[in-house]
């Protein structure tokens, strides 16, 4: 159980690291994650309270209601990638237009 | 006026002949992209008419004066080509039946009247229409043109014309199954404005 727990807190940390210090987010966003973190910790270190709350929301286990709270959570993220990623391709898509016009050539 | 889209098999300078405007897009983007880049040319150079015209040889350059001349007389916006009005030359059976389900699905979906929905030969009023610009980079700009007629109130009429399947054409066409991704991608840039 230990072993498990330092290796999950290891992981997070990093992740954590990662997340905090790139430049990319602004200061509540950086809040939120500092909060999640630590939120995320005291779980792990204390399984039991996981399992208080998923009592209390008729979850059966934690374990249970993380799994389904981490569906969730991997959806939205994927959703918003989607629409940044189509962002993106206007984007490119735009770039490539103009240079294309550009240098549009007619041919002798 | 030819818009080579990414490809690295030397199209670019094979399409070099007299008289071809020629642009590149420096990376592939689709089919739907590559057509507007066109139009957007077009445009520029001060064209009121655009017709678009599959590149694998399965149209018919000849059938292209008939279709602007109805642009000039302005009995109509936009001009498509059907296959099943005119004749289409080896058509497989089954993607002739696929087809046709295409054209009903998008009769129901927006109430347009085609019987040939996803046909590449169009010929269109863009001087008349600024507002008609394709989003959709890849293969669904088919069910997006569509919409657009609906969206522009665009006067819109089929013409037969000619379809040859070759062995060619038949090749570089898409997949039937490719439909599939065609309609998520259709839904999905519904959802996702």
């Amino acid at each position: 159980m230990i072993f498990i727990k330092i290796f999950l807190i290891a992981v997070l940390s990093i992740v954590f690291l990662l997340m905090a210090f790139s430049s990319r987010y602004r200061t509540y966003q950086r809040i939120t994650v500092i909060f999640f973190y630590l939120f995320l910790a005291y779980l792990i270190l204390f399984p039991d309270v996981a399992d208080k709350v998923a009592g209390f929301f008729g979850i059966g286990r934690g374990a249970d209601l993380i799994i389904y709270l981490a569906i969730a959570i991997l959806s939205l993220i994927v959703a918003v990638l989607y629409a940044k990623v189509k962002i993106n391709e206007r984007a490119i898509t735009k770039i490539v237009r103009d240079i294309a016009i550009m240098k549009a050539r007619e041919c002798k | 006026m030819v818009v080579d889209d990414g490809s690295k098999d030397g199209s670019y300078h094979q399409a070099c002949v007299e008289g071809v405007h020629l642009l590149r897009h420096i990376v592939n983007l689709g089919q739907g992209a590559a057509l507007q880049t066109g139009i957007d040319y077009a445009k520029k150079m001060g064209c009121k008419y655009v017709v678009t015209f599959d590149s694998d040889g399965q149209h018919c350059a000849e059938d292209i004066e008939g279709f602007i001349e109805i642009l000039r007389k302005d009995e109509a916006d936009i001009v498509l080509c059907s296959r099943f009005l005119g004749k289409a030359e080896n058509i497989p059976t089954l993607k002739k039946y696929f087809l046709k389900i295409a054209a009903l699905v998008e009769r129901v979906m927006t109430g347009i009247s085609l019987t040939d929905t996803h046909n590449g030969f169009r010929a269109i009023n863009v001087a008349k229409f600024p507002q008609f610009v394709i989003t959709q980079n890849r293969m669904s700009h088919a069910s997006e043109i569509i919409d657009l007629i609906k969206r522009l109130k665009m006067r819109y009429v089929e013409r037969p014309c000619t379809i040859r399947y070759s062995d060619y054409s038949l090749s570089k066409g898409q997949s039937m199954m490719n439909s599939l991704n065609i309609v998520v991608e259709y839904i999905l840039a519904k959802v996702i404005k």
